[in-house]
C-alpha cells in the first residue's frame, strides 16, 4: 500500500457512508477509484522530530487491505531493535460495529485490545495519533463532506473538501479540510482544526505523487503538530505494490503479531 | 567658564531655558505615548522572571522545560460540587466545562476528569476512555471513581480534592500576557461558564497568569493612585508653606516634567516597570518636591533680601545659594541609587539607573528651570514664610540641647548603631508571594482555597537530565528517580509529585491485567521503551521527552513565600544531589525563580549599602576637603540605617525586593540634610568665627526647610501605605520611619559632631578669590600650592572692610593676625594727640602678629581703601595643625620668617 493511498483509503472508506451532492460524490468516486481493492505497503520509515529538533526513527512495514469497504491496517515495527515486533492493528468496524485496535508488545507477550483510546494517544510515539487515524474516519463517517471553493497547490488545481463532525459527535477536530488533487484524486494536504485553531497539518510534496499499477499514491507525507511544534515524516522506502491476496492472519487479532 | 558664571548666563536667559525644557518635554511625551494610538509605550511586567537576569540559569532551565515539554505553570480552575464531584450529572458538567474552557482565549489544553483516561484492564482488553466518557456510558461506574483516583498517583489530589467536593481543571494557556488576560476578561468568562454549566457552589482560579494579572492591575492602580496622591499631598504642603499658588504649581510642574523625562528614559533604555522599578515615579516626585522646597525658600528669601534687584539678578542669587546644597544632595542621592548597580538583578539595576536619571532630572530642573519659570510667571508676591518664629525658637532650643548634651548625643547614637546592627542579625530574607495581596483580595482567597482543597497551589518543576538518549529507560535510573519522587512526596511541603515513572508503572499495570505485582518498573530497557511507546502521547510528552533523555517531576507544594520555598528547595536540592550519575536534577518554575530573585536581592543589598556608605563618605571627604569632615558627615547617616535594619530585625520583617532597597534610598536622601546643615554651619562659623553661635544660626536657617522637606518625603513614602500590595505598604511605612530617624539624627547628632569642626567645601575652595598667585605675592602663603593657600584661607576668615574702618586698636588685647589680600591699610600710633603714620601696607602684608604672642596691640590699623583681609588666630592655627599639618608647618615657618625679618629690620633701625 502506498502512503498516499493510506490516506485515500481512509477518506474513501468513510466517504461511502456520507451523503454528498453530485459534485462531491463525483470527487469521492474519483478518489475511490484510486484505491485498489487490496493493498500492501512495505518498508516505511516514520521519522519523528521533537521540539528540540531531535529525531527518532521507526522502521517497519505497513500492511493494509480493504474488505467489504472496511479498512484493515497493520503496522509492524522492525527498528529500533528493542521495539522489533511491536505491532498495531486497526480494524474498521463500519456502521454496526466500533473500530477495533489491537496492540502487541513483545515485552508483554500478549495481545491487548485497546478500546476508547484517549484523544492524545499517538500512534507509537509519532504525530500520527490513534485518534488521527480514527478521526479521519470518524469525521467522514459522522459528517457531511462539502466541497468548498477550489484552489491550487503548486500550480496544481485542487478541490477543497470540508468535513465537519455532526453536532454532538465526540470528534477531536472541529473541522478537517482536505485538498484533493483534481488530476490524481489524492489529497495533497489536510488541515485539522481544534476550534478555530489549526492544530495539525498533513502535507505531501507534489513530486512525491507517483503512480504504480495504474494507481496514484504519495510516497511521502509530513504530519506537523503546530501546537506541539513536532513533526513526523512518513516515507515509503519500498513498495511491494498491490496484491489481490494478503495473508488473512495479518489482520487477525490472534495472529497479526506473528508476521507475514 | 566657572559654575557661577554659567549660572549667571542661564539666569539671564529664562526664556531660552523654558523653551528648551518645553521642547524636550514634548519629545519625551511623544516617547511615552503614541500620539496616533494614544497607547503608552512603557510596559509593566509583574513577573518574578522580570527581576532575574536574562541569562539566569534558573530562567534557562525554565526555558528548557517549556521548550522540551511544552509545559508551564498551569492555570488551575477549581469548581466545587456539593456534596461530591462523583455523580454522572457532575461528570457531564465537568465535560461541558472542559469544552467551554477550551474555547477560552489562549487555552491550548485542558486537563480534567473529562480528558484524563481512567485505564481499566479487563481480560485482554484495555479501556482507555476518560472518567467523563465512562460516566456517560455507565452512570454506575461513577461509584468506583473515588477509589480509582485514590489508587492513581497521577490523579490523586490533582483532579479531585481530597474531600471529593472539588474538581480541578489544569489549563495550559499559551502566549497570553497578563494584560491580555485582563483585556479578554478571562476570569469573568470562566465564572460565567461555570454558572452556565450549573451545579457548582463555588469556583476558584489561580496560577501564575491570574496572579501576575492581579499584580499587574495592582501595580497599575498603585501607580495611578500614588502619583497623583503624592502630587496632591505635597501640593497642599507647598501651598501651606509658601502660600503661593504660582509657586506651588511651578514646583509641581517642574517635578511633573522630570517624571515625564524619567518615563521617556525608561522607554528609550527599554527598562520595564516591574515590582521594583514601579517605585521610581513616586520616588522621583518625592525627591523632586523636597528639592523644590529648598529652592522656593531661597526664592522668597531673595525677595526680602534683594528687594530692588532685577529678576535675573535674583534668579542668579537663588541659583547660587542652592547650588552647593542641591548639587551635593543630588550627588549623594545618586550615589545611593548607583550603589544598587552592584546588585545582580537587572530589575534592581534598572531601578537604580532610572532613579538616578530621575534624580538628575529633578535636580537640573529645580536648579535651572524652576527659577526661570518663577520669573516668567511673575511669582513676586511677598509671602512671609510660615512658622519661621516657631522654627527659630525650636532651633535655639535645639542648638543649646545639641551643644550641652553633645557627649550624650554621640554616645546614644553610637549605642543605637550598635544595637541596631545587632538586632539586624535576626533579619531573614524572604518575600511573600500570594500573601503580598490583602486577605480579602479575590486572587489570594482563590489561591488559598485551592491550596487548601488540593494540598498546595504552587508548582515546582524538577528537570531530570540524563544527557544521553534512551538513558531514562534504564530501570536502574528509573528506580532512582522513583525513590527521589517518594522522598519528595514524604516532605511536608509536598502535596503531590508526578513523573513519567507513574505513567510507566500505571501503563505496565494495565498491560498486565491490573495485576498489582506489575505496578512496577519493567525489568529491562526494551520493555520500558515498549510500554512508554504504547503510553506515548501529549500527556506523556509533558513528562518525558521523546528521546528519553530528560524528564520532569511536577511537584505541587503547599507552602508560599520565598523563605518556605527556599527551605524546601535547599533540602530537595541536597537530596537530588544524591541521584546516581548521569542523572542531574534542576529545579525551576515561577515560584522557584521568584525565590531565587529574592535570595539574590538579599545577597546583593549588603554590598550595595557598604558601597553607598563608602562612596558617600568619599564624596563628602572630597566636598569638605577632609577625610575627617567626610566621616563626621557620614556617621549621622549610619544611625537611620542601623535603626532601619534593627527595626526589621525586631519586628521580624523579612528583606524582600522592595524592603532591601530602602536603606540605599534613604541613605542617599538623608545625606542631603547633613550636607545642608554642614554647608550652612561652615559658612556661619567662618562668618562669625564661633562654632557655638554657628550651630544655632545654621539650625535656625536649615531646620525649617529640612523639616519641611522631610515631612514632604515622609508623606510621599506614606502614600505607598495605601497600596493593595503589602510589600509596597511595607516600603512606604519603613521608608517614612527611616527618614524620620534620619531627620532626628541630622538635627541632633550632626550639630553635635560638627560643632567642633571647621569645614571647607570644595565649592568654597573653587570660588575663593585670593588674587593672582597668592603663594608668590603673599609671604605668609609662600611655599603653598594654590589649593593649600585657599584651604588655609578658608580655615581662617576672609573679611571685607570699607575704607576708613579700624581693624586694630592700639593697646587692645587681641590674638588675631591679619593678612592684606586686596586694598591698603595704614598703621598709626597716637602720641600726645598726634597721629603718626608708621607704615602703609598693601597686598601680602601681615599685621597683628604681636598680639598672637600675647602682647597688646602696639599700633592701630585703619583701611585707606576697601580691603579684603585674611584673619586668623591661634585656634585657627591649631585647627589647621590638626587637620592640615603640612599647611600649618609651612604657615608657621612663614610666620617665623616674617617675624625674623621684622626683628632684623627693627634691629637694623635701632642700630
Amino acid at each position: 500500500m502506498k502512503a498516499g493511498r493510506w490516506l485515500g483509503v481512509a477518506l474513501l472508506a468513510v466517504a461511502s457512508a456520507a451523503r454528498a451532492d453530485d459534485a462531491t460524490q463525483k470527487l469521492l468516486d474519483c478518489m475511490r477509484s484510486n484505491v485498489p481493492p487490496s493493498l500492501q505497503i512495505k518498508d516505511v520509515e516514520l521519522t519523528s522530530t521533537d521540539r528540540n529538533g531531535a529525531e527518532r526513527l521507526l522502521k517497519g512495514k505497513v500492511y493494509a487491505s480493504r474488505a467489504d469497504g472496511l479498512i484493515r491496517l497493520l503496522l509492524r515495527i522492525s527498528r529500533p531493535r528493542d521495539l522489533d515486533g511491536a505491532s498495531y492493528l486497526m480494524r474498521e468496524g463500519g456502521a454496526d460495529r466500533k473500530d477495533e485496535i489491537f496492540l502487541y508488545l513483545p515485552a508483554i507477550q500478549r495481545v491487548r485490545k485497546i478500546s476508547g483510546a484517549s484523544s492524545d494517544g499517538s500512534l507509537l510515539g509519532t504525530d500520527f495519533s490513534y485518534n488521527d487515524m480514527k478521526q479521519l474516519q470518524a469525521a467522514f463517517g459522522d459528517s457531511r463532506p462539502v466541497l468548498e471553493k477550489p484552489t491550487t497547490i503548486g500550480n496544481r488545481p485542487v478541490e477543497v473538501l470540508r468535513l465537519q463532525p455532526a453536532a454532538g459527535a465526540a470528534a477531536r477536530y472541529s473541522r478537517v479540510l482536505a485538498y484533493v488533487d483534481r488530476q490524481s484524486c489524492t489529497a495533497l494536504k489536510a488541515e485539522f482544526f481544534e476550534g478555530k485553531t489549526l492544530r495539525k497539518e498533513l502535507t505531501a510534496p507534489i513530486d512525491g505523487l507517483k503512480r504504480a499499477d495504474g494507481y496514484w499514491y504519495l510516497s511521502e507525507l509530513l504530519m506537523r503538530d503546530l501546537k506541539e511544534n513536532t513533526r513526523t515524516r512518513l516515507k515509503v522506502t519500498g513498495v511491494i505494490g498491490s496484491s489481490d491476496q494478503l495473508p488473512s492472519k495479518l489482520f487477525d487479532p490472534t495472529s497479526f503479531y506473528r508476521g507475514s | 567658564m566657572n559654575t557661577v558664571a554659567w549660572l549667571g548666563v542661564v539666569a539671564r536667559r529664562p526664556r531660552t531655558v523654558l523653551t528648551a525644557v518645553a521642547v524636550l518635554t514634548v519629545v519625551a511625551l511623544l516617547l511615552c505615548v503614541n500620539p496616533l494610538t494614544r497607547e503608552v509605550r512603557f510596559h509593566v511586567d509583574p513577573s518574578a522572571e522580570a527581576l532575574l537576569p536574562a541569562h539566569d540559569p534558573g530562567r534557562a532551565v525554565l526555558e528548557q522545560v517549556r521548550k522540551t515539554f511544552g509545559i508551564d505553570d498551569p492555570l488551575i480552575i477549581a469548581v466545587r460540587f456539593e456534596p461530591t464531584v462523583y455523580s454522572a450529572d457532575n461528570l457531564a458538567r465537568i465535560a461541558k466545562l472542559a469544552d467551554a474552557f477550551k474555547q477560552l482565549p489562549g487555552v491550548t489544553e485542558v486537563h480534567s476528569l473529562a480528558s484524563a483516561p481512567n485505564i481499566k484492564a479487563r481480560d485482554d482488553e484495555i479501556d482507555v476512555t476518560t472518567f467523563a466518557e465512562q460516566a456517560a456510558a455507565d452512570p454506575s461506574a461513577v461509584a468506583h471513581f473515588a477509589a480509582d483516583i485514590e489508587a492513581n498517583p497521577l490523579y490523586r489530589s490533582t483532579l479531585v480534592s481530597r474531600d471529593d467536593t472539588t474538581a480541578a481543571f489544569a489549563l495550559t494557556v499559551a502566549e497570553l500576557s497578563p494584560k491580555d488576560y485582563l483585556r479578554q476578561d478571562f476570569d469573568r468568562r470562566v465564572r460565567a461558564a461555570v454558572d452556565e454549566a450549573g451545579g457548582a457552589t463555588a469556583v476558584h482560579l489561580t496560577g501564575t497568569l491570574p496572579v501576575r494579572a492581579a499584580t499587574s492591575e495592582a501595580l497599575d492602580r498603585t501607580l495611578k493612585r500614588t502619583v497623583p496622591a503624592v502630587f496632591a499631598v505635597i501640593a497642599v504642603l507647598l501651598l501651606a508653606t509658601f502660600r503661593s499658588v504660582v509657586a506651588a504649581a511651578s514646583a509641581l510642574l517642574s517635578v511633573a516634567i522630570a517624571l515625564v523625562w524619567t518615563v521617556a528614559s525608561a522607554v528609550l533604555l527599554d527598562i520595564q516597570f516591574n515590582l521594583v522599578s514601579a517605585i521610581v515615579p513616586p520616588l522621583v516626585i518625592t525627591i523632586g518636591l523636597s528639592y523644590t522646597i529648598h529652592l522656593l525658600a531661597a526664592h522668597f528669601l531673595s525677595r526680602s533680601l534683594l528687594p530692588n534687584a532685577r529678576d535675573s539678578q535674583r534668579a542668579e542669587w537663588v541659583m547660587r545659594r542652592i547650588s552647593t546644597g542641591l548639587s551635593l544632595s543630588a550627588t549623594t542621592t545618586v550615589i545611593g541609587f548607583l550603589s544598587l548597580l552592584l546588585n545582580p538583578l537587572p530589575a534592581v539595576r534598572g531601578f537604580a539607573l532610572l532613579a538616578t536619571l530621575g534624580t538628575l532630572y529633578v535636580g537640573a530642573l529645580t536648579h535651572l528651570f524652576l527659577p526661570a519659570l518663577l520669573i516668567a510667571l511673575r511669582c513676586t508676591r511677598e509671602t512671609p514664610p510660615i512658622a519661621t518664629r516657631l522654627f527659630g525658637r525650636f532651633a535655639a532650643v535645639l542648638a543649646v540641647f545639641d551643644l550641652r548634651y553633645r557627649r550624650a548625643i554621640i554616645t546614644a547614637a553610637a549605642a543605637l548603631i550598635i544595637v541596631g546592627f545587632a538586632a539586624a542579625t535576626r533579619i531573614r530574607g524572604g518575600a511573600d508571594f500570594i500573601a503580598s495581596f490583602g486577605e480579602n483580595v479575590t486572587e489570594r482567597r482563590d489561591f488559598e482555597a485551592i491550596a487548601s482543597a488540593f494540598n498546595g497551589a504552587n508548582f515546582v518543576t524538577v528537570l531530570i537530565d540524563a544527557r544521553s538518549p534512551d538513558a531514562l529507560t534504564q530501570p536502574r535510573l528509573i528506580d532512582a528517580i522513583d525513590r527521589f519522587q517518594d522522598w519528595l512526596r514524604a516532605q511536608p511541603e509536598v502535596g503531590s509529585a508526578v513523573s513519567y515513572v507513574d505513567q510507566l508503572k500505571l501503563t505496565h499495570l494495565a498491560l498486565n491485567n491490573n495485576d498489582p505485582l506489575h505496578f512496577a518498573v519493567p525489568n529491562d530497557d526494551a520493555a520500558v521503551k515498549q510500554v512508554l511507546l504504547f503510553a506515548s502521547g501529549d500527556a506523556l510528552n509533558r513528562l518525558i521527552d521523546p528521546q528519553y533523555r530528560s524528564a520532569v517531576i511536577s511537584v505541587r507544594i503547599n507552602v508560599d513565600g520565598s523563605q518556605a520555598i527556599g527551605d524546601f528547595l535547599t533540602r530537595a536540592e541536597a537530596r537530588a544531589a544524591e541521584l546516581p550519575a548521569p542523572l542531574e536534577a534542576r529545579f525551576t518554575g515561577s515560584s522557584v525563580l521568584a525565590t531565587r530573585a529574592v535570595e539574590a536581592l538579599a545577597g546583593g543589598h549588603l554590598a550595595s549599602i557598604a558601597i553607598a556608605v563608602v562612596a558617600i563618605a568619599a564624596l563628602l571627604s572630597l566636598m569638605f576637603t577632609s577625610v575627617k569632615a567626610g566621616l563626621v558627615a557620614t556617621v549621622p547617616n549610619l544611625v537611620p540605617i542601623a535603626v532601619y535594619f534593627g527595626t526589621l530585625g525586631v519586628l521580624n520583617i523579612p528583606l524582600n525586593p522592595t524592603t532591601s532597597l530602602i536603606a540605599c534610598i534613604v541613605l542617599g536622601i538623608a545625606v542631603n540634610d547633613t550636607v545642608h546643615f554642614l554647608a550652612r554651619f561652615n559658612a556661619d562659623a567662618r562668618e562669625q568665627g564661633k562654632e557655638a553661635g554657628a550651630v544655632r544660626s545654621a539650625l535656625t536657617t536649615v531646620l525649617r526647610p529640612i523639616t519641611l522637606a522631610t515631612v514632604c518625603l515622609c508623606l510621599g513614602f506614606l502614600v505607598f501605605a495605601a497600596s493593595e500590595l503589602n510589600n509596597l505598604v511595607q516600603f512606604g511605612l519603613l521608608g517614612a520611619w527611616t527618614l524620620f530617624v534620619a531627620w532626628i539624627a541630622d538635627m541632633t547628632l550632626t550639630p553635635a559632631l560638627g560643632s567642633r569642626l571647621r569645614i571647607v567645601t570644595l565649592w568654597d575652595l573653587l570660588r575663593l578669590d585670593l588674587g593672582r598667585s597668592p603663594q608668590h605675592t603673599i609671604p605668609l602663603l609662600s611655599g603653598l600650592s594654590m589649593r593649600q593657600a585657599r584651604l588655609f584661607a578658608l580655615m581662617s576668615r576672609l573679611e571685607k572692610h570699607p575704607v576708613g574702618t579700624r581693624i586694630i586698636q592700639e593697646g587692645d588685647l587681641s590674638r588675631d593676625i591679619y593678612v592684606v589680600i586686596d586694598g591698603s591699610v595704614e598703621a598709626t600710633v597716637e602720641r600726645h594727640d598726634e597721629r603718626r603714620v608708621l607704615s602703609t601696607m598693601t597686598r601680602g602684608a601681615v599685621m597683628g602678629e604681636a598680639g598672637y604672642f600675647g602682647q597688646r596691640r602696639t599700633a592701630s590699623v585703619d583701611t585707606t581703601s576697601p580691603v579684603r583681609l585674611l584673619r586668623f588666630n591661634s585656634q585657627d592655627l591649631e585647627r589647621l595643625r590638626e587637620r592640615y599639618p603640612s599647611i600649618a608647618a609651612t604657615v608657621f615657618r612663614n610666620l617665623n620668617r616674617i617675624q625674623a625679618e621684622r626683628i632684623a629690620r627693627m634691629t637694623a633701625l635701632i642700630k
